[in-house]
């Protein structure tokens, strides 16, 4: 039970992550490796905001979601349209993401340093004792404000007019071309959104993990993952495959083998990619991209 | 066109010697052991050219197979006393059943899919070398491996490194045209061209998805067993994911289509990376500026950009000197 | 097609060795001086413990060229960067010895890192003095030309065992450690000190470099009943064990060892890390004369704390110093020999003196507790013992 409770908040984060992956891949097709940086990038903000400056938490959480998904229309504008326009190859477009993970990466230990960074969590990290579960405050505000972060997406996707252009261009770009979508803005809207989503991780992750430079590297990593085992470009899929990951990894690093968690993980990762590569909790089969 | 004919033979008489006696001129070791670094880490662009370029698939975790190759072969002449030319056909078919193991699932995969399935088999791969202490003795790694020897000539310095590793390169350079400008070669263009239509013409698409991965591992493991030997020490941390993104990344920078894109993208960006050394705390911003630039406007890789490099070369004046003659009409 | 690629591969080759003729033309050697070549990671992972080294070795050679403390000799130092990666390390060793012509190394501080470098400088037959690596393998290669200024793992594991013992009267412990060169190493050495003193050890879980959540290692500790955890890692990660078990209600004594020891680890562990144990090498706040002078001036011209291993870097170069003095020549047999000499001096870390093996084996070892923003020494333990 208690390995269970603590797979949940990391499971939040996860899903958060998942969700800003999906949301870029089903929209634009990109694979865009520079998510988990994105993470450590809103985390930094935050962590400048609220303690350097002494904004409040809410504050700083919204003022880093707008910043960081700036640097996510940034992106999306010089690096993902040239590409674009020149019909570079998928896997150009993946090095090209993985060129602003390493230039975002560094800048950060640039201005920010190697040290890692304390961000003192807005509610306290006392612990609840419910006899033999203990659960911090922490915890419960990742949880939730992870699921209300989720539900504003579903509310934009589902009710505004950037929202429905973007779920009409992931349905099928061309014909949204033609119904006069224009696909660039809602690559950018994308970017933006995913970005953004990135950046609350960050935020919500920083008070139990610490900010770091290279923080992005692993959560970003996990969080692909969680979405590819949940099913890719699936929202519902996305989140569930966050909380699954973060609940396995936390019952096979206590109960099988600590070391070999992560091996563990992959591994089923490859298996479910193998036996159904459309995501373990998506019903309906979806054409492979 | 007819510049390469008018080339001809002198041409790659000459390039042989330079290459041959380029250890003369070179007194500072140091730039040697860059170029035979570049030189191993080249078997692994060759064989990912094929298995990406060739054949349209893709691999982030080439350092897995890489890995393998160090370490079997390293393993079995620490161990086994085995020498050095018989560890390396070893290392290369346990790379290769390796390749094989990870093609099964990745037939039916592609894009995001495929590389993360490649992802997850170079972590799995490291993540076993660095908690599987009685083998691989874990995270200090491997000492003291052996040097090779050549005919009771024993292979110490870097020149003789030099010698052991262009060798290889040459023959591993050879093979590759040879495949790639065979039936094979020609069918994996095919599949990466259209699958389905190379399907319908009844070729055996799983076959041959599977059969490149087997080959770009065999390279991979190739380079791994040359690796051993060279460095004397092998760590899993000379094998993580960062490592495979190299790879990959010289793969495309120097153009995956190609054989000599192979060449051409490895040692510049493994010369690159150690230029760079000057500029310290952004030497990686410059190198993740340079990757971005190249993908955008090189989609082809530098090595795509070479009939305008030739026109740009026939039109200068030094291009009689460079070439012998004056380029004749058609 | 096959000259296609020929000539673009010959006039790369061309190119490369135009740079390479043209890069060789400099480097000249000036008569009296030694070069110094210094390996370590500025940045990636453990950067602060690469830039810590750097200031620190800067410093020592402006002091040591401003009072001529090496003899006749000026000192010169060279600065690579190796990212924490051997072959990345070893390459750089390289370019120091062929490029720069270096007469002697100072480096790495990732173990993995050092035994890749020993390689190129057994090869070269160039002396290599390791400031921060602590694993226990790389005094047992056999390899002459190595000398290890940092405290061996092997030292520090048997005092903290010892203590917890004798003192804490502990006889269940766990051990939570990375699971890289550096924690492995220690894990080893830990079960194999407690085996020695009949402690109990009822849990050895690990970590892998990255993770961020302990907690499912910390419950099965807890399940386990283990009195003690010992820690081998960096500070971020004992920081948030610290504060992850005591989340989970586990509030035994932990212990750590020197990789850990920087301040940094009191901001980032809070409260949850008041009373953990650790040994350490240096304590910027000691009362030791030695101790203070170096502080104040490396606060002086860095504005900051020095950590311990920027104490170490800085006694290396006094001891290269010394021994080029000693040596009188640059020539790497003669300051070998010299090096195995090192007698007499009183440095901010003790008092060196080489093993046959090359271990520094007077170095102080400090057992030390945390208490409010500080560090506090338990008692000193002398390594020659």
């Amino acid at each position: 039970m208690q390995y269970f409770l603590n797979g949940l908040p990391i499971g939040a984060i996860y899903a958060v992550v998942a969700l800003s992956y999906s949301l870029i891949y089903t929209s634009s097709g990109v694979l865009n490796w520079s998510q988990g940086d994105m993470v450590m990038l809103g985390a930094y903000i935050g962590f400048t905001l609220t303690q350097v400056f002494h904004w409040s938490f809410t504050p700083a959480l919204l003022a880093s979601m707008v910043v960081v998904g700036l640097v996510g229309v940034i992106v999306q504008r010089l690096i993902l349209k040239p590409l674009r326009e020149r019909k570079a190859p998928p896997i150009n477009v993946v090095i090209a993401t993985l060129g602003v993970a390493i230039i975002t990466r560094n800048i950060a230990l640039a201005i920010w340093g190697p040290d890692a960074q304390v961000f003192p969590s807005p509610v306290g990290d006392k612990p609840l004792q419910l006899s033999m579960i203990s659960v911090t405050h922490q915890d419960i505000l990742v949880v939730c404000v992870g699921i209300l972060v989720m539900a504003i997406l579903q509310y934009f996707l589902k009710y505004t007019k950037e929202g429905k252009a973007l779920r009409a261009v992931a349905q099928d770009r061309r014909a949204a071309v033609l119904m006069g979508v224009d696909t660039q803005k809602s690559d950018a809207v994308a970017f933006a959104a995913s970005a953004a989503l990135g950046a609350s991780a960050g935020i919500l992750v920083a008070p139990i993990f610490f900010v770091t430079f290279n923080m992005g590297a692993g959560i970003g990593l996990k969080g692909f993952v969680a979405a590819v085992i949940g099913g890719l470009g699936s929202i519902p899929g996305s989140i569930a495959g966050g909380f699954f990951l973060g609940t396995l990894e936390s019952l096979a690093g206590g109960q099988i083998s600590s070391g070999y968690r992560d091996a563990i993980t992959f591994a089923l990762l490859i298996l479910v990619l193998w036996l159904k590569p459309s995501g373990l909790f998506i019903t309906k089969s979806r054409q492979k991209v | 066109m007819d510049i390469y004919r008018l080339a001809g033979r002198k041409f790659n008489i000459i390039l042989l010697a330079i290459v041959l006696l380029l250890p003369l001129f070179i007194s500072n070791l140091y730039y040697l052991h860059i170029i035979n670094l570049a030189g191993i880490y080249t078997l692994i662009t060759l064989g990912l050219n094929l298995l990406s370029g060739y054949t349209g698939q893709v691999s982030m975790g080439q350092a897995a197979y890489f890995a393998i190759g160090t370490y079997v072969s390293a393993l079995l002449m620490i161990h086994f006393q085995i020498s050095f030319w018989l560890a390396v056909p070893a290392a290369i078919l346990a790379a290769g059943v390796f390749g094989a193991l990870i093609g099964i699932p990745a037939m039916k995969l592609s894009g995001p899919y495929l590389v993360l399935a490649t992802v997850g088999f170079g972590e799995i791969t490291r993540l076993v070398i660095l908690n599987w202490t009685a083998v691989t003795k874990g995270a200090a790694g491997l000492t003291a491996i052996p040097l090779p020897t050549f005919l009771s000539i024993k292979i110490t310095s870097e020149q003789d490194f030099y010698y052991l590793i262009i060798a290889i390169v040459f023959v591993g350079t050879y093979i590759a045209y040879r495949l790639a400008h065979s039936k094979i070669g020609r069918t994996f263009s095919a599949i990466r061209e259209d699958e389905l239509a190379a399907e319908a013409m009844g070729v055996p698409v799983n076959m041959y998805k599977i059969a490149a991965f087997v080959i770009s591992a065999m390279y991979a493991g190739m380079a791994g067993s040359l690796f051993g030997v060279f460095a004397g020490v092998a760590s899993p941390d000379n094998f993580t994911f960062d490592d495979s993104v190299a790879f990959l990344c010289m793969s495309v920078v120097g153009g995956n289509r190609s054989i000599a894109g192979a060449i051409i993208g490895t040692f510049l960006l493994t010369v690159l990376s150690e230029a760079l050394r000057t500029f310290q705390a952004y030497r990686l911003v410059i190198y993740g500026g340079i990757l971005i630039f190249t993908v955008i406007y090189m989609p082809q890789g530098i090595y795509g950009m070479a009939p305008i490099f030739n026109k740009w070369i026939e039109r200068q004046p030094f291009a009689k000197l460079l070439f012998w003659q004056k380029p004749s009409r058609e | 097609m096959l000259k296609k690629y020929a000539k673009l591969i010959g006039i790369i080759i061309m190119l490369v060795m135009m740079v390479v003729s043209v890069a060789g033309c400099g480097g000249n050697t000036a008569a009296k001086t030694i070069k110094i070549g210094v390996v370590g990671p500025e940045s990636g992972g453990a950067a602060q413990l690469g830039q810590g080294q750097r200031k620190a070795i800067q410093l020592a050679v402006d002091e040591i060229n401003a009072k001529k403390g090496a003899g006749e000799y000026k000192l010169e130092v060279f600065f690579e960067d190796d990212e924490g990666n051997p072959t990345k390390s070893a390459s750089a060793t390289n370019k120091l010895i062929q490029q720069s012509k270096v007469n002697i190394i100072i480096g790495a501080i990732h173990s993995s890192a050092t035994l890749a470098d020993m390689v190129v400088t057994g090869r070269a037959g160039i002396p290599q003095i390791t400031a921060g690596s602590t694993g226990s393998s790389i005094t047992e290669q056999g390899n002459k030309w190595l000398f290890r200024t940092a405290v061996n793992d092997e030292f520090q594991a048997n005092a903290l065992i010892k203590y917890a013992k004798e003192v804490k009267g502990i006889a269940k412990i766990a051990t939570f450690t990375a699971a890289d060169d550096y924690g492995q190493s220690g894990a080893k050495l830990l079960a194999a000190a407690a085996k020695k003193q009949g402690v109990e050890l009822v849990a050895n879980p690990t970590y892998n470099n990255g993770d961020k959540d302990f907690k499912p290692q910390l419950l099965t500790i807890k399940e386990q009943g283990a009195q003690a955890i010992f820690m081998w890692g960096l500070y971020t990660d004992a920081a948030l064990i610290a504060k992850q078990s005591r989340q989970l209600g586990v509030n035994v004594q932990l212990f750590g060892a020197s990789g850990m020891a920087a301040l940094k680890l009191i901001e980032l562990g809070g409260d949850a890390v008041q009373g953990l144990i650790l040994t350490q090498t240096f304590l910027p706040d000691s009362k030791d004369a030695k101790v203070k002078e170096f502080v104040t001036k490396y606060k002086a011209k860095y504005q900051e704390n020095p950590i311990p291993h920027a104490a170490q870097a800085y006694d290396t170069v006094y001891i290269i110093a010394a021994a080029v003095k000693k040596a009188n020549s640059t020539k790497p047999e003669d300051l070998r020999t010299a090096l195995t000499k090192t007698a007499g001096l009183k440095l901010v870390t003790g008092e060196p003196k080489f093993s046959n093996r090359g271990d520094d084996i007077g170095k102080y070892l400090l057992i030390t507790t945390i208490k409010g923003p500080n560090f506090e020494l338990i008692k000193t333990v002398n390594t020659a013992n």
